[in-house]
């Protein structure tokens, strides 16, 4: 929740399980902390009180073994730590591999506002609603200079790249309104790229969907697109030109010329129109698609994908996309 | 500080107290007078006290950003400046004090006077090129500084592509020309370093003798020499594509941003270390001297400094885990980051037990070390939070981040800084400082620090995302108090700025060794004569020869 | 290394050495640890070729053809002249042949002016093609193929570095060798010749990395 009054708040608000997680990890660690620092704290300034210059303290010679000592404060804190770094490499795996069955919303970042698409078309600017207890995929990219999306509730935060997508996950269990930030220094208006992401109950969320977003689907918009920049005047059965069909590419497994087999997934697709001289296809064609970087914005390009996902295979209607 | 006013004020003071001057010459500082003999001089110790000078500059300007930044988050809706001034802000605090200041701080001006004297040479190995490399630095200084004046800089010092390159209508080039051409000061002054260790070592300095200070400054000057030119390139690149539009960082037309991330940090990482290890060298001369005991595990330190420069050179892919940089990439410099904890502890625990069962004097030097010791743990172990991953994709560009460099390089470094200057004040100035203010001032920092910088580890816990010039509301307390520290911290600045300078006309004079320290600089007259010892120096048979003995290896017991 | 040398070729202490011995070793060891700095410099620009062929294998050799292979290669006999003619140089000094050092070294800085014409005539055949993408004013010859822009303007940036550095050279070398010229050079500075061969032979291998990894593993596909 964001308190809007200047109360000092000592621990964030944590949404999902993982997030719980991340905290017992960040606590476990400054107890740790605490364990190896305070001695030392104390040693100084007892040492410091003890041995000052003209005292009476003993100041014979120990007589331990110093390689020992050496060896032990080497090796011990070192290990203590090494068992965060598997902790958290654990945390982190997981962070990092979405469930199949996650939704998939798009963003989109550019200077200085975030664009969110959701799976059933509809976008919002800046903020963002999102349904609890159903894993959200996010899939990142950028339009300009480097972003990152931040949501400090869920603990995570994933750089939002001009060249590529990248991707964040996570699964929310508590219902309120978080901030939603930028968190990689973009430019003039970096510390008001943001809003609020607000997590809802699964019912509130397709009332929410109902009533924000009447406009037109996802896959229709791509279909516009795909007739607006030519594709479909080779790419359609019975053009002209005899380009590849799209029709069931989406994650099917592709031959190139080089011998590889690709799955053909959104950030080959993606790929795959920037640059058609990449990843020759098998079996011989001729390549004469145009490269098409920096000549679709991302949204667009988006939409694109998503429409050659859901492009019917054969023998399907080709009706279910329009 | 500034350099001419030491010697036209020192002028007309009596000629030094007999001691030991036979034949004796003037010191350094009375050597010549005029103008032209600083300018042009190839003393080691002049060039000291030119980079003295400038680096006391710039930290000023660096200071002055920083307070401009602490003034605009007082209040979180940004009323106070707009967004664009508060970002050239914190680009210029950034650029100054981390190229201007830190980077060349304690081994330009304390290592260029003290190693060929701590090593009993006459001078650095190539004292021509050592003059030059300062005349480099204020070069790319000027560059900076022309950006500066022009209308600032916005891209924040880490010049991340395409934000650098395609975006930012600053003055990017001057402010990365400036930079790239400080880059060769810093080569300059790490191989003179590095050839100067290696050669001009007095019969009978074998590298075990040599103190702590010359063994950080070898590994400093090594990563100087391997990991500047990287980012050489990297800026050359950065400069041609900005201004000719190379594409090699350009997404649109298939180039990577994020490979500049990976050719900044490569040097950039290395270079926090450039940054921290002189002042480990200072804090390791600082403990033993004034707890009159011989460093405790001398081999260790001495091991652990290279260990921290070898290691280092491994670990740039930890400020990139969020940055779409592959999971195993991920995981192996996460991992190689914890490694930097192993030397780091080494460092910390012995000079804890260098004070165990010694004899303190707790004068300013010591103030300041014993405060180093203590920020310097937090802040090393702050850095590990940030290796560790799950963790960082938290709080990884919060102020959390801030904090934790700000513990390594205010807590660290100018703290360590500020201590040697106490420390060889007498040596280099022939006047000793006021003890009472020096105490008073050394405490108001430490305690100014804690209250600015503390207070931003909640922050960055709390998800305040660094670089921002407006905030939510709710941050504003933290934010408020931490601006209050960092008046403080000013005070604490300013007090020292003020009683050394005084000490130049008004000090009592010192005596060759006014806290009977150990180390070949204590064996010749504050100041030294031009070409550092009136008769050959006599190595001492163990390194670090105090009354009191740590219990090592039996051989080097008394 | 004085035992090479011939009666009255050596080296004047400076003021701060303690021997000549020491200076000597100072100053090999400081010009071998300049070199290995810009070796690293030069490194870091090969390694973002070598990436740029991994990432787009077939602009970058779209655009390697392009690059004029002969000039390239007939520039490396060049420069392996100049430093064979470097070498004869150092070898003349320690003989305490003055005079014809001083040619060699002439000869030397013949070759690397050679080399810097037949890279301008290169740079002019490359703009008469079209091949200067960053030129905002001429329009790309393979504007259809974004990447292999990345090459062409890392070929420039990593040429033109190579160039300064072999202008830088020339300029030192012809300075040395007026100084050279004069009566008792060799008995006082006979290192500076050494140590300048050694940045030769640098800017030498500079190229000899540069030649391969620029103009010939691109060529094939």
């Amino acid at each position: 929740m964001t308190p809007d009054h200047a109360a000092l708040q000592l621990w964030p608000v944590a949404a999902s399980a993982s997030a719980v997680e991340a905290d017992e990890l960040i606590l476990a660690f400054t107890v740790l902390t605490l364990v190896l620092t305070v001695p030392v704290f104390i040693a100084i300034t007892w040492f410091a009180l003890r041995y000052r210059e003209g005292s009476e303290a003993d100041r014979s010679p120990s007589g331990i073994r110093s390689n020992l000592i050496e060896i032990s404060w080497m090796l011990i804190p070192f290990l203590l730590t090494l068992v965060f770094f598997v902790w958290g490499a654990r945390l982190f795996v997981d962070s990092k591999n979405p469930p199949p069955d996650a939704m998939v919303v798009e963003v989109i970042g550019r200077q200085w506002m975030w664009k969110f698409q959701h799976p059933t078309g509809q976008s919002e600017i800046n903020n963002l609603h999102l349904p609890i207890g159903q894993p959200i995929k996010l899939r990142i990219i950028s339009q300009d200079v480097i972003h990152a999306l931040y949501l400090p509730a869920v603990r995570m935060q994933v750089a939002a790249l001009p060249d590529r997508y990248t991707e964040m996950w996570f699964k929310a269990d508590k219902v309120g309104t978080f901030h939603l930030y930028c968190s990689e220094y973009c430019g003039s208006d970096h510390s008001v790229m943001g809003g609020k992401l607000t997590l809802m109950n699964p019912g509130d969320y397709q009332d929410w969907l109902v009533h924000a977003g009447a406009q037109q689907g996802v896959v229709a918009a791509g279909r516009a697109l795909y007739e607006a920049y030519g594709c479909a005047s080779c790419h359609e059965p019975g053009s002209p030109v005899k380009a590849p069909s799209l029709a069931g590419l989406y994650g099917s497994r592709v031959a190139l010329a080089d011998g590889r087999n690709v799955v053909a997934d959104d950030e080959w697709l993606r790929q795959k129109i920037l640059n058609p001289n990449g990843d020759k296809l098998a079996g011989g064609g001729k390549q004469v698609m145009p490269s098409f970087a920096g000549r679709i914005p991302e949204d667009e390009l988006n939409k694109i994908v998503d429409f050659i996902k859901a492009y019917p295979r054969p023998g399907q209607s080709a009706e279910a996309t329009r | 500080m500034s350099a001419s006013g030491t010697i036209e004020g020192a002028a007309h003071r009596e000629p030094h107290a007999p001691e030991a001057t036979i034949g004796r010459k003037p010191d350094y500082l009375h050597a010549e007078s005029t103008l032209r003999s600083w300018f042009f001089t190839t003393d080691h110790k002049r060039i000291a006290l030119l980079y003295l000078a400038s680096i006391t500059g710039f930290f000023v300007i660096g200071a002055l950003a920083a307070g401009v930044v602490r003034l605009a988050l007082v209040v979180p809706n940004g009323a106070i400046m707009t967004n664009d001034t508060y970002n050239k802000a914190f680009t210029i605090h950034g650029v100054v004090m981390v190229w201007f200041f830190l980077i060349p701080s304690i081994p330009a001006t304390f290592g260029n006077f003290l190693i060929p004297l701590m090593i009993g040479a006459k001078d650095l190995a190539f004292p021509k090129l050592n003059l030059t490399s300062w005349y480099v630095f204020m070069t790319g200084a000027l560059f900076t500084l022309v950006s500066v004046v022009l209308g600032g800089v916005d891209t924040g010092w880490t010049f991340y592509a395409p934000l650098s390159t395609a975006f930012s209508n600053t003055w990017v080039l001057p402010a990365l020309i400036g930079v790239t051409i400080v880059g060769f000061s810093s080569i300059l002054t790490g191989l003179n370093f590095v050839v100067t260790i290696h050669t001009m070592r007095a019969p009978g300095m074998t590298w075990f003798k040599l103190p702590i200070f010359v063994w950080t400054h070898y590994a400093t000057s090594l990563i100087f020499l391997l990991a500047t030119p990287v980012i050489t390139t990297a800026l050359i690149l950065l400069i041609a594509e900005r201004a000719f539009h190379v594409g090699v960082f350009d997404p649109a037309y298939g180039g990577d941003p994020v490979l500049f991330q990976h050719l900044f940090w490569f040097y950039s990482h290395p270079a926090v270390y450039i940054m921290v290890l002189p002042g480990m060298g200072v804090i390791s001369e600082i403990v033993p001297a004034f707890a009159r005991k011989k460093l405790f595990g001398y081999r260790f330190v001495a091991y652990a400094s290279i260990g921290l420069a070898s290691v280092t050179f491994f670990v740039w892919g930890h400020h990139m885990f969020i940055n779409g940089q592959s999971d195993l990439a991920s995981l192996v410099f996460s991992a190689l980051s914890f490694a930097v904890a192993v030397p780091s502890a080494v460092k910390v625990y012995n000079w804890t037990a260098t004070i165990h069962k010694g004899s303190l004097r707790l004068d300013t030097p010591m103030l300041y070390a014993m405060g180093y010791i203590g920020l310097f743990v937090l802040g090393g172990l702050t850095g590990l939070y940030l290796a560790t991953l799950a963790i960082n994709q938290h709080i990884h560009a919060t102020y959390f981040v801030v904090a934790h460099f700000h513990y390594i390089m205010v807590g660290g470094t100018v703290l360590a800084f500020l201590g040697g200057l106490h420390f060889w004040w007498p040596k280099f100035t022939g006047r000793m400082y006021s003890e009472p203010w020096g105490r008073v001032s050394a405490i108001l920092i430490f305690l100014g620090f804690n209250v600015t910088f503390f207070p931003q580890f909640i922050l960055g816990y709390l998800g305040m995302p660094r670089r921002y010039a407006t905030y939510p509301p709710e941050f504003q307390l933290l934010n408020v108090l931490s601006s209050a520290g960092a008046t403080i911290l000013a005070a604490g600045y300013i007090f020292p700025m003020l009683y050394l300078v005084y000490s130049l006309w008004f000090g009592r004079k010192a005596p060759a060794n006014p806290w009977d320290a150990k180390g070949l600089e204590w064996e010749t007259s504050s100041p030294p004569p031009t070409l550092n010892f009136v008769s050959p120096p006599e190595v001492p048979r163990i390194p670090y020869d105090y009354p009191i003995q740590a219990t090592e290896s039996k051989d080097q017991h008394r | 290394m004085s035992e090479g040398l011939a009666k009255g070729v050596g080296v004047a202490r400076a003021h701060h050495f303690e021997s000549v011995a020491q200076q000597r070793e100072a100053t090999t060891l400081g010009i071998w640890a300049w070199l290995i700095t810009e070796l690293l410099l030069f490194s870091a620009l090969f390694l973002v070729a070598l990436i740029l062929r991994i990432q787009h294998p077939e602009a970058t050799v779209a655009a390697a053809r392009h690059l004029k292979f002969w000039i390239g290669a007939a520039n490396t006999v060049v420069l392996i002249c100049s430093s064979l003619t470097m070498s004869m140089a150092i070898e003349f000094s320690r003989m305490g042949w003055q005079r014809a050092m001083v040619r060699a070294m002439l000869a030397t800085a013949a070759l690397g002016t050679l080399f810097l014409v037949l890279k301008g005539y290169e740079y002019y055949a490359d703009w008469d093609e079209h091949m200067m993408p960053f030129l905002s004013s001429r329009p790309f010859a393979l504007e259809e193929t974004p990447a292999a822009r990345l090459f062409v303007n890392l070929y420039y940036v990593a040429t033109m570095l190579h160039a300064v550095h072999l202008f830088t050279g020339i300029t030192l070398l012809l300075g040395m060798t007026w100084m050279a010229a004069k009566a008792g050079f060799l008995s006082r500075h006979q290192n500076w010749i050494e140590i300048y061969g050694l940045y030769w032979h640098f800017i030498d291998l500079v190229w000899i990395l540069a030649f391969p990894i620029l103009y010939v593993v691109n060529r094939g596909t």
